[in-house]
């Protein structure tokens, strides 16, 4: 296990700029995992991690060595396709043998490691299949388990459940969890679903447009997002942005007046974010008029429009979820849960 | 149904086109010397007489031609196999200076008739005594038969998703490892096609053969068999039993590569 440092990495493919300046300290045995909306960057930080693609700018340490000019086998790190990309015309056996006997290993240790990673990830029955032979699920276990079998310093996975439905997905990703806890070993992890993100990151790296937003735990950035691309990234349904405006030293939108300090001058248009969640507090309501209902059995989400046309989400109750489109409804926000955003995005309160 | 019909009588129509001068080749080849010259054509063999073909090699230097011409073609094609993998993988995968540039040039070189080097390359071979050998042959046909092999291969190699290839990377395969063990056997398809290219290319060759090559013993099946027929007067069972060798090797050599055309060999590599 070995911790991994970048410093200002930054990638340039002509005049486009896909990674800019990315500095991240991650520790030995930690599972980070990059989530960004699609050509945020995320994938191509991955393959400048494993040594894929050169990095333009910045320093790549792992275990303390400087590896940014070394090639990909000389990282010790082992990566998981989005696509499996397996050997389609080798076995699983061979699939998983094939990095070993790439390191010289003898015949023997090849076949004891093989036999004990199979075991591991219950691919014993299907050593001898080609990977045409294989279900999805099978095919992204042989993926991972030839990236296990090497013992490498560390993982890197790119977006590898996303080829699979969604019953999987869970199943895996379980899996995925259980293989860090497992190993403990250090895995980046790139992912633009941010469930996947959420539930199996020690740490989340928000990217957006080639630059880190935030970097934290799961939960800081759900309840204390840096800015309002991240508070409308992290949490499903997405978090509420609803214009207002700074009057008197607070924030004041059609039913539900905030005086919080530090606010901006007076007139100033910010956002306020509310989660789904947030939203039925008792208090001053808002007028809305519902588009939508969505009852998922536990919870069921209201999906409204408010006067200024602004488009919410509430997690509602069963009383407000028999509400039919059309009709009007009030929602009440709990003020202590609102955060205050400027109109370009940055955290205000 | 109709759709049908049209379909099935479409493909009968070029069937009988393509089949029936090779059928006309082939029975002619066992006929009597009488009814194939008849004033009547007759479209089944009337009669049967390996007369032909008992001439044809033992009266000619025909198993000769055979055996020069299975040597310049196999060569040729182990030669351009060889030669268009790497050339394939380094125009398409590789970050070379220039790359698209030379990659182009070398398609030009394919647009040129060959007669058009017809001399420089006598003068070329003359100066490296290769004249009046098979390996000056292998050596011309290969060059010929290389930049559409190139292009084939290279569209070939556009099947294999780059992701296998960084797998391997990432395993710790060196390139010359990584278009051994897992390009090769993906390619298999592509290098059989290039490799029945080449050897058609090379078994069909006439002009060269004719100017490089000077002694009877040297010569391949085109230039040797054309002197076979006008040495006297035409033979018209001689020519045909010698035109049914000609096709054999081919015909052969489709049977057994036919089955590596396979197609999904990256099936479940990806997705």
């Amino acid at each position: 296990m070995s911790d991994l440092v970048l410093q200002g990495v930054t990638k340039r493919f002509g005049a486009t700029t896909a990674v800019q300046g990315v500095d991240l300290d991650i520790a030995a045995g930690e599972m980070v995992v990059f989530v960004g909306p699609s050509g945020c960057g995320k994938s191509t930080l991955l393959r400048m991690i494993a040594g894929l693609d050169p990095v333009t700018e910045g320093r790549i340490l792992i275990g303390g060595r400087d590896v940014t000019a070394a090639e990909p086998v000389d990282r010790g790190l082992a990566m998981v396709f989005q696509s499996y990309a397996l050997y389609p015309h080798m076995t699983v056996a061979q699939n998983m043998a094939f990095p070993l006997e790439m390191q010289g290993l003898g015949r023997a240790e090849i076949s004891a490691r093989v036999r004990e990673t199979a075991r591991t990830l219950q691919l014993e029955p299907l050593l001898d299949r080609k990977p045409r032979a294989l279900s999805g699920g099978q095919r992204q276990r042989v993926a991972i388990g030839r990236a296990i079998v090497r013992q490498p310093v560390g993982f890197l996975f790119d977006e590898p459940l996303s080829n699979l439905d969604a019953e999987l997905r869970v199943q895996m990703r379980q899996e995925v969890a259980r293989l860090h806890r497992t190993l403990g070993a250090t895995m980046v992890y790139v992912t633009h679903d941010q469930v996947e993100a959420m539930t199996l990151a020690d740490r989340i790296v928000v990217l957006r447009a080639g630059r880190v937003e935030q970097v934290g735990a799961p939960l800081e950035l759900y309840e204390n997002p840096a800015n309002a691309f991240v508070a409308g990234f992290i949490g499903s349904p997405r978090m509420n942005l609803i214009p207002a405006t700074v009057r008197d030293g607070a924030v004041t939108l059609p039913g539900l007046v905030l005086p919080r300090p530090g606010l901006p001058a007076g007139g100033t248009p910010v956002q306020v974010g509310l989660r789904p969640e947030h939203m039925v507090a008792s208090g001053p309501a808002i007028a809305a008029t519902c588009e939508a209902v969505e009852r998922l059995g536990a919870v069921s989400y209201l999906y409204a429009r408010l006067a200024d046309g602004t488009q919410v989400t509430a997690q509602v109750d069963a009383a407000l979820a028999v509400t039919s489109p059309g009709a009007a409804v009030t929602l009440t926000p709990d003020p202590a849960r609102a955060l205050v955003f400027a109109a370009d995005g940055a955290r205000l309160v | 149904m109709t759709g049908r019909l049209l379909l099935w009588g479409g493909i009968g129509f070029f069937l009988v086109i393509i089949g029936l001068p090779f059928w006309w080749v082939v029975t002619g080849s066992i006929k009597d010397p009488a009814e194939i010259i008849a004033r009547d054509p007759t479209m089944f063999p009337q009669s049967f007489t390996l007369q032909h073909y008992a001439k044809l090699l033992a009266a000619s230097a025909y198993p000769t031609y055979l055996v020069n011409s299975l040597i310049v073609a196999v060569s040729t094609a182990v030669l351009t196999v060889l030669l268009a993998v790497p050339a394939a993988y380094a125009f398409f995968r590789m970050e070379l200076p220039f790359r698209e540039g030379m990659y182009r040039a070398i398609l030009l070189a394919y647009a040129f008739p060959g007669i058009i080097v017809l001399i420089p390359i006598y003068g070329f071979f003359a100066q490296l005594g290769l004249i009046d050998s098979l390996v000056a042959l292998v050596i011309v046909n290969t060059t010929f038969a290389l930049p559409f092999s190139i292009w084939m291969m290279r569209s070939f190699l556009g099947t294999i998703p780059q992701d296998i290839e960084e797998a391997a990377r990432m395993d710790g395969a060196p390139t010359p490892v990584i278009l051994r063990r897992i390009l090769v056997p993906l390619l298999l398809p592509g290098i059989a096609a290039v490799a029945v290219f080449a050897f058609i290319s090379s078994w069909t060759e006439y002009i060269f053969a004719s100017i490089l090559i000077l002694s009877d013993a040297q010569r391949t099946i085109p230039v040797g068999f054309a002197g076979i027929i006008g040495q006297y007067q035409i033979d018209w069972g001689l020519l045909l039993a010698g035109a049914t060798l000609a096709i054999l090797p081919v015909v052969i050599i489709f049977a057994l590569i036919g089955r590596t055309f396979v197609a999904g060999m990256t099936d479940g590599a990806v997705k």
